[in-house]
This record gives C-alpha cells, sequence and structure tokens, in this order.
C-alpha cells in the first residue's frame, strides 16, 4: 500500500498562549484517532503550534482504505429458488436490499442449511476524501477555556480563523475549516516575512516556514530562549533562575524568539526584591538576572523579531520596565504613609463575598478562629502572634501595591510589617498565609503563618459552603477545592493531629447569621468535601483506591491521622494473613448486615474454636488498643491482622446460624465487636483481595 | 517632533482612510469610549458601521493631583469600531502604526490575550492588549455582548492608549512631558486640571449629592424608556455611571453598595440596549448608509 504523508496547518489569530497546548495536544489526538477509526492509521502524527497557527503532521498514512469484503446471509436456499432454480420474490427482494444483482447471489452452508448470501466488495475510499470528513470533525470536537465569534460568521473558535492548508503528498485536500477552504499557501512572521508561501509537499513545511522567520516547532523555541537566555546573563556575570513555566508561556508568545537584554535604574534595586521581581516576571515576562550578591539590574525581554538592530527595542523594554519600577516605588511611598493598624477601617469597604460581608468582618472572624487553630495543633505559644497577624493580615488589600502586584497579596503586608518594626513572627506569618497558593506551591514555611493559611480557608469554605456556592464538576470560581487541599497538605505535612470538625464547626457559627443553609447541614456537605481532599492527598501519595476506601470510611476529619493509617494500611496488606483477614470481614460484614446484636456474653460459648476466638480477640484488642493510642498503626495492624486464623477455624468450626436463637445472636454479637473494634482503623472489608 | 495632536490627526486620517465616519468625543463625562453611542448603540443590531473618535475618559479614582507620571483621572482614547469585523482588522490596525512613522521590523509587536469586560454596561469581548517593546499601547477586541445582547454581527473595536503611546513614542519619563504642541506641553495643557479634578472628587465632591443625582438619573432614564426615548434614557444611564465614578473616588462606596449599584447601572444599560434594538428593528427608522468601502 502506498503511504502519504498529511500536513494541516489552521492559521489564527494569536490564541492565547495559555491555551495552546491544549489545544495542539487535541488536535493531533482527534486527527490520529479520527484516521484510525477510518482504518487509515498514520505511522506517526507530531503537533507544532504557534500563536498563529495549530499544525498537525500524520506521516505515513495509507493512500486509500482497504477494500472490504462482506457476507450478508439471506433466506434459506429452498425458499430463494422455486424448483426450477430461478430466484423466487424473496431472493428479489433480499439482493435488492442488499444492492447487489439477483444473479450475483450464492448458496452457502450455514447452521441453518444451504442459505443464499449476499457477497459484495466495499471499495476503500481515498484518503483525500476522508480527510476532508475527518479533519473539519477533529477541529470541531476541540474545546476551549474560552470561545469567540467574529465578522458575519456564526463559526465560533479560540481566535478567528484565517487560513488552512491542508496537503495529502502534494495535493491540496479539498477540505473546509469554518468556511475556509483548504490551500497550499501559508504566510510567514507577520512583519519578518512580506507576502504568501506555497508549500509544495509537507516535507517543505518546516523548511520554508523557518525562512519566512517562523519556528513551529514549541519545543525548540523554547530551547531556543533558554539557551539565549543564559548566555546574555553570562554576559553580565549573572544566572537566570529556572522558571520553566515563564519560559514555557513565552515560547507559547512567539513565531521566532529573538532575545534582548536590557537594564534599569540601579537605584530601584532598594525597592523590595519580592516587588522588582513580579513587575518583570509577572507583569512583564522578563527573566530576572541575579549576581553573585543578588539582583542585577539587568533583565531578559524575548521579543517575536529575529534582532533588535536599531536597539529600539531593548530600549523601549527598559523604559516601561523603568516607568513600572518607578509606579512601584511611588506605591511603596504612599503605602508607607498609613500603618497597617490604621488601615483595618478601610477594610469595611473591601468586600469578601456578598453575603459574607466585607473585609473587616473577615479579619474579625480570623481573630478568632487562628486563636482556636493554635490551640487545637497545640501551640498555645503562638496564640498572641496569630492573633496580631490576623488582625493585620487582610490589610494589605487596601495598598496601592497590592491593587496593582495582586499576586504579593500577603507578601507586601508581610514587607509593611517588617518595616513598622513588627515581631519576625508576625510579619512571616502574613508574608505566607496565602501559601499554598496552588497545588504544585510550598506550604507555609512558619507554623505562625501556617496557623493563619488554615484559619483563613476554613473560615471562607465554611462561608461559601453555608450559601450553598460549592464546587460542582469542573466549576470551582471561589477556588474552595484549591483551599481546602491547602489545609489538608500543611496539615498532613506538619502532623498536627487533630479533629478538625471542631475548627469546621466553629468557622460555620462564626458566620451566624448570614443565612442559607443549617450549620450540620453545611458540616456534613464539609465533611464530604475535605474526605475527597485527603483522597486526592492520598492518591497523589500513590496510594490504591480501596486503602483510600479503607480509611475514609472510618473518618477523615483528622487528616493527619487518615494519611498515617492509610500508610499503615499499605505496609499490612503486603503481610502474610492479611488476605485471609479481609475476606474474613467481608464475610462478617455480610453476616451481620442488618443485625443488631448485643455484647457477646461469655456463658454462651460453646465451641472450642468460639472461645478461642472470643479469647485471641480480647487479648488483640488490647494490644491494638494501645498501640492506636500511640499511633503505632503499622503494629496495629499486624495484631489485628494476627486473629485472622482464629476467625478462619471459627468460619470452619462454628455454624454461627446456630438453631438455638440465644446462640446464634451470641456469636452474631461476637462478630459483630470484632468487627467493630477492629474497623477504628480502617475498614478492611472494603479492601480488594484475591478471592 | 511627535506631538499628541499630531498624533491624533494622523491616526484619524488613517482611519478615515479606511472608511470611518469620524466622530466627535461625546459631551458628557463618560468612563471610556466604548460608553460612547457611536460604540455601545451602534455595536447592536444588523447595521453595518465604521467609525473613530477620540474620548477623553473620565475615571475619577485614578486621579493623583498631577502628580504621579503615569496615572490620570482623565486620559484620551482613540477609539475605533469596525462592524463587522473585517478579515484583515489587525493588519490595518499595524498600518495604522506605520503611519505614525514605527518601522515594525524595528520593533517587538505582539498580541497577548486580554480579554474585555464592563459589568455596568452588560458587555464582554475577547481580544488581546497590543504590546509594543513590552508597553501596552492598544486594546484589541471583538465584542461578543452589549447590554446583555449577544452581538451579529461582531464589530471589532481598537482602542489607542494616546498619552501611553505619545510618551513611548517620545521615550519621556512622565505624562506631563509629551509635547502637546509644538509649544505646550501635556502638563501645561492639563495638570492644573488633574490638580483640582483630583481635589474635588477626593475631598469636596458632595457625596450626598451625587447619591441623588445617582438616583434622579435612574428615574430619569426610565422615564424617557417608558417614553420610548432612548437616547435621552440612554444619557441619563451615562449620568448614573460617572454619579457611581465620583461616589467611589470620594470612598463612599461600601462593598455591599458596589454590587447593588453596579447591577442598577447594568440594568438601565441593558434595557436601553434592547430598547434600541427593538426600535430599530420595528421602525426601520434612518437606515445608515454603509460607510464606502475602501
Amino acid at each position: 500500500m502506498n503511504r502519504r504523508d498529511f500536513v494541516l496547518e489552521i492559521r489564527t489569530e494569536e490564541i492565547p498562549a495559555a491555551a495552546l497546548g491544549a489545544a495542539r495536544r487535541d488536535l493531533g489526538d482527534r486527527v490520529r484517532d479520527g484516521l484510525t477509526e477510518a482504518g487509515l492509521a498514520a505511522e506517526a502524527v507530531a503537533t507544532y503550534a504557534t500563536p498563529r497557527r495549530l499544525v498537525v503532521i500524520a506521516r505515513g498514512i495509507p493512500e486509500r482504505q482497504e477494500d472490504v469484503f462482506s457476507e450478508v446471509l439471506g433466506p434459506p436456499a429452498a425458499a430463494a429458488f422455486d424448483a426450477q432454480g430461478r430466484p423466487t420474490r424473496a431472493a428479489e427482494g433480499f439482493a435488492r436490499a442488499q444492492k447487489v444483482d439477483v444473479g450475483d447471489l450464492v448458496v452457502v452452508e450455514s447452521p441453518r442449511g444451504p442459505t443464499v448470501s449476499a457477497r459484495r466488495v466495499v471499495p476503500g475510499r481515498e484518503a483525500a476524501a476522508v480527510l476532508t470528513e475527518v479533519v473539519p470533525r477533529a477541529v470541531g470536537s476541540l474545546s476551549f477555556p474560552k470561545t469567540m465569534r467574529w465578522g458575519n460568521g456564526g463559526a465560533s473558535f479560540v481566535r478567528p480563523v484565517r487560513g488552512v492548508l491542508a496537503l495529502f503528498g502534494e495535493d491540496v485536500v479539498p477540505l473546509q475549516i469554518h468556511g475556509r477552504p483548504a490551500t497550499d499557501r501559508t504566510t510567514g512572521h507577520r512583519v519578518l516575512s512580506d507576502g504568501e508561501l506555497e508549500i509544495r509537499s509537507p516535507q517543505e513545511y518546516f523548511e520554508k516556514l523557518r525562512a519566512a522567520w517562523v519556528e513551529p516547532d514549541g519545543e525548540t523555541r523554547r530551547t531556543a530562549i533558554l539557551e539565549s537566555a543564559r548566555r546574555l546573563a553570562r554576559e553580565v556575570d549573572g544566572s537566570i533562575e529556572s522558571d520553566s513555566d515563564l519560559v514555557a508561556t513565552l515560547a507559547d508568545l512567539v513565531e521566532w524568539p529573538g532575545l534582548v537584554r536590557g537594564s534599569f535604574d540601579a537605584e530601584f534595586l532598594e525597592l523590595p526584591e519580592e516587588i522588582s521581581t513580579t513587575a518583570m516576571r509577572t507583569h512583564q515576562k522578563y527573566l530576572p538576572i541575579r549576581g553573585k550578591g543578588g539582583l542585577l539590574p539587568h533583565f531578559i525581554a524575548v521579543m517575536d523579531n529575529r534582532d533588535d538592530r536599531k536597539g529600539l527595542i531593548a530600549k523601549g523594554n527598559e523604559w516601561v520596565l523603568n516607568a513600572r519600577l518607578a509606579d512601584a516605588r511611588f506605591f511603596l511611598g504612599e503605602d508607607l504613609k498609613v500603618r497597617l493598624e490604621d488601615r483595618l477601617p478601610d477594610l469595611a469597604r473591601l468586600s469578601f463575598q456578598d453575603r459574607l460581608g466585607d473585609y473587616r468582618r473577615k479579619t474579625e472572624r480570623l481573630q478568632v478562629l487562628a486563636e482556636t487553630v493554635a490551640i487545637a495543633v497545640e501551640r498555645p505559644d503562638l496564640v498572641e502572634t496569630v492573633r496580631v497577624a490576623a488582625r493585620l493580615c487582610k490589610t494589605d488589600l487596601t495598598t496601592h501595591m497590592v491593587k496593582e502586584f495582586t499576586d504579593l497579596q500577603g507578601v507586601v503586608g508581610g514587607i509593611y510589617a517588617r518595616r513598622e518594626g513588627y515581631p519576625d513572627s508576625v510579619w512571616k506569618a502574613i508574608y505566607d498565609h496565602y501559601r499554598p497558593t496552588s497545588n504544585a506551591d510550598e506550604p507555609p514555611r512558619d507554623a505562625a503563618s501556617a496557623i493563619l493559611s488554615i484559619a483563613d480557608r476554613f473560615d471562607s469554605v465554611a462561608g461559601f459552603f453555608l450559601l450553598g456556592l460549592v464546587p460542582s464538576g469542573s466549576k470551582d470560581p471561589y477556588g474552595l477545592r484549591r483551599a481546602a487541599f491547602g489545609i489538608v497538605s500543611i496539615v498532613t505535612g506538619r502532623q498536627w493531629r487533630y479533629d478538625w470538625s471542631a475548627v469546621a464547626r466553629q468557622a460555620l457559627a462564626l458566620h451566624a447569621g448570614t443565612g442559607g443553609a443549617s450549620p450540620e447541614d453545611a458540616l456534613r456537605a464539609l465533611e464530604a468535601f475535605f474526605a475527597e481532599r485527603v483522597r486526592n492527598l492520598l492518591e497523589r501519595r500513590g496510594h490504591a483506591y480501596d486503602e483510600i476506601s479503607a480509611v475514609l470510611n472510618v473518618g477523615a476529619w483528622d487528616f493527619a491521622d487518615t494519611a498515617d493509617r492509610a500508610a499503615a494500611l499499605a505496609s499490612a496488606r503486603r503481610e502474610t494473613g492479611f488476605r485471609s483477614l479481609v475476606l474474613a470481614f467481608k464475610r462478617i460484614r455480610n453476616i451481620v448486615e442488618g443485625e443488631h446484636p448485643d455484647a457477646p456474653s461469655g456463658d454462651l460459648y460453646r465451641e472450642d474454636a468460639e472461645r478461642a476466638l472470643a479469647a485471641d480477640f480480647l487479648q488483640a484488642r488490647r494490644a491494638i488498643e494501645q498501640l492506636a493510642r500511640g499511633r503505632r498503626y503499622g503494629e496495629a495492624m499486624a495484631t489485628i491482622a494476627s486473629i485472622a486464623p482464629s476467625l478462619d477455624r471459627f468460619f470452619v468450626e462454628v455454624l454461627v446460624n446456630a438453631p438455638d436463637e440465644e446462640l446464634r445472636r451470641n456469636r452474631l454479637a461476637l462478630l459483630a465487636a470484632i468487627q467493630k473494634e477492629f474497623s477504628r482503623l480502617a475498614d478492611f472489608s472494603e479492601m480488594v483481595v484475591e478471592k | 517632533m511627535l506631538t499628541l495632536q499630531r498624533l491624533i490627526a494622523d491616526l484619524s486620517a488613517f482611519w478615515e482612510g479606511e472608511g470611518c465616519l469620524i466622530e466627535q468625543p461625546y459631551d458628557m463625562p463618560v468612563g471610556a469610549g466604548t460608553m460612547h453611542p457611536a460604540t455601545f448603540l451602534r455595536v447592536l443590531g444588523s447595521q453595518p458601521w465604521r467609525c473613530a473618535y477620540v474620548q477623553p475618559s473620565r475615571r475619577p479614582a485614578d486621579g493623583r493631583y498631577g502628580e504621579n507620571p503615569f496615572r490620570l483621572g482623565k486620559h484620551l482614547q482613540l477609539q475605533v469600531v469596525l462592524k463587522p469585523s473585517p478579515e484583515d482588522a489587525q493588519e490595518t490596525y499595524l498600518r495604522s502604526l506605520e503611519t505614525l512613522g514605527i518601522t515594525l521590523a524595528d520593533h517587538d509587536v505582539r498580541f497577548e490575550e486580554d480579554n474585555w469586560e464592563s459589568p455596568t454596561l452588560g458587555a464582554w469581548g475577547v481580544g488581546w492588549q497590543v504590546l509594543m517593546d513590552g508597553m501596552e499601547i492598544t486594546q484589541f477586541t471583538y465584542f461578543q455582548q452589549a447590554g446583555g445582547i449577544d452581538l451579529s454581527p461582531i464589530s471589532a473595536e481598537i482602542t489607542y492608549g494616546l498619552e501611553r503611546i505619545a510618551m513611548f513614542l517620545s521615550h519621556v519619563n512622565s505624562v506631563y512631558d509629551v509635547m502637546w504642541s509644538e509649544t505646550l506641553s501635556y502638563g501645561q495643557v492639563r495638570r492644573e486640571e488633574e490638580r483640582e479634578m483630583s481635589r474635588y472628587h477626593f475631598e469636596f465632591a458632595d457625596a450626598g449629592l451625587a447619591s441623588s443625582l445617582l438616583d434622579g438619573y435612574e428615574r430619569e432614564a426610565r422615564t424617557a424608556l417608558a417614553a420610548g426615548l432612548v437616547l435621552p434614557a440612554y444619557e441619563a444611564t451615562l449620568a448614573c455611571s460617572h454619579q457611581f465614578n465620583v461616589l467611589d473616588a470620594r470612598g463612599a462606596v461600601s462593598a455591599t453598595d458596589r454590587v447593588g449599584l453596579i447591577r442598577r447601572v447594568r440594568d438601565l444599560a441593558c434595557a436601553c440596549a434592547r430598547a434600541y434594538v427593538a426600535e430599530r428593528e420595528t421602525a426601520r427608522t434612518e437606515a445608515v448608509p454603509e460607510p464606502a468601502a475602501v
């Protein structure tokens, strides 16, 4: 079978960098799957993207589908042909339905006896024809965070589609995307290249585009940026910090990555570094340069240009950054005129949430809750620190700096508190209290900050749950999953053992008067919500699904403890005897389901196996209680597993459903007691083992 | 020498050459060029429309007593509306920069995602901020919705920040150093105004008056709407919006008030938009001839 390569390029106006990677991958996947489903699997599919084009190159697509032989059985031969062997109406009808000539029907042997059969060869279609269907369908099935319409058309895409190139070998594939017919033409770089490019084959595509100052491969652009940035930094005896997210974004903002190094006024080095580097990184997407003694007054900017022949680009970027830093210095000067303490009244003008009130009220709640959390984690020594930090931690929301540098909320407050002479413990608590800002971010460094972060998150999550503003599906507009996950990861990271339902209950109580759900309902919803976050955490730690369910079934509110129990369970399941323990527990669960026996009575044991089990149980229970108190869960679980042989023997030798009702109830009671006592660490019956 | 007035003249001439009607600034305080009826109302409905105009945009809360080199309580926008958005909207925009003497190959021009939204107008769009050598010089938006109404056709809105561009092109470090004409600087023309307006809005404006004006104009807008007078209703809406901005600058808008106030203005803007569309569709009054294509 002859094969050819296929190239597809969809040209658009600038696609947001944040949407580009997924668009590229999804398009490649859907084209690949579409081809495979159509029996035209490509030998290799590669995808590329720039802000202005999505590219799929599918190598080695068969030129046409295989012919398909089909056979359909019809009526019995006896009904299809009359005595003279002439086709009957039944045969004619069948032939018509199968679109074959009645004369082409054959008789074959089938389990029903001689039967008429219509045999047909469905010829494979040309790949080019199939592509005209597969590709538009693939493009149509793409989903984006936000789509738009443009011009007069009804088309909807991430950004306006401006052209399509589609070549199968050297032939244009006559497909259409959002009303645009494919051609063999494309365009080069927006300002570095003139006019159209004619592409004669997929092989020519890269060569011609690169000659026209477009690098289609994002990975190549990324590497080029990194290498040039390192070189430019070395020239001023500095280095760049690894910032892979920023470099990846920069690579997706340009078609031809050029780099320039610029400088800013050295006097701005006096600004807090968090502020100047945020101005560079977040606002301007520059890479800061660091020397041995700290930040250098240089930066690296990525441009969509091959060079800066007149030096205008460096000069322009320098001017912009200097202006930004001058602005920051102005804000700093203005902000320092008003102490954080004096900003408290202004918090009343800042809405936290319409119905949950303003930030002044949030601050009041936080002071109470932070104190509770400090006590909960057995750090009464930090109560004073967190109370002061809680009082001040939101005041930076009223500063010029945070209005301009929103990412620096908390950090700015910390910096200002430091300048005002607050103790280290206080300003550091403020500085870090929004951390972790993402599931990948580090937790707060200090205990006081961790306490504040936990209190802040409980307050938000509790408030939104009371109002019924809970995340659903992919929607989590208030970031509550992230907030709750932050609590779970801080608490487990610090091994802060505590039944957090008490804090949740207080957080709900502090929102009294808000209306909405009853605190009891909200608490139940929160329990399930936090259990899911614990599940996420345990999944990240590599725990199996059944281990997670087993520990969550016996309560999740003590997050650190739950994580420990999961770890113990993961090692216990590798022990001999564990399998039979699980099977025994599954059996017990089925037997005692729906029964409500009292405590077992020693007087009613009749069989040896029964007495042995009861004795082992009592002994193990004492040991387990002690081990569990010492949180030696591994040993506790091993001890639980040690009664598996007595359980097995019990099930072999003892008839639970004894004819004597009293005996039957007592045996159930023994099993129920074992199940209850030994399931405090994990619900073993949830575990999956081989039968 | 680059002057602000030359910049305005060159851009206006360029867009006139692209078949745009050259409108005049709206003679009421507005927060953005988008609020001019030549944008907000004209993007509604099916009639083609191309226009350009300068709009002084007032944002009292951004005032800095004439002391901050970048922030102004009133700045100038040059607004272009292209309806329906043409195929070559981006290229045409880039050519407009070339008419200012900018050689694109000597610069870094980028379109970076920046979607625009105006809660008070019930409007949003998708587009970019245009960066030149790291400086935001233009907002480029495909309007998707205005006054709560899904738009069709879609308009392209190009908003040049004139002070920014002038500062950038003349590489001065303060907006007040931009030359407005050959002899007068921006500071000489406007600094005193910035000082006085800041003092007034931050220290003296009567919040009680602003609040009752807002209430009054809201009633007026409803009255005009009931009488089928769309433009007067819209003007009253703009007056409400401005009074809201005055209250905000004065620090008289509490967190809870804010949401409610914005909703009140949006409700009016949406009602005006609906009335405008209904009027156009039923009466078909004075159809605007399509501006000559170039």
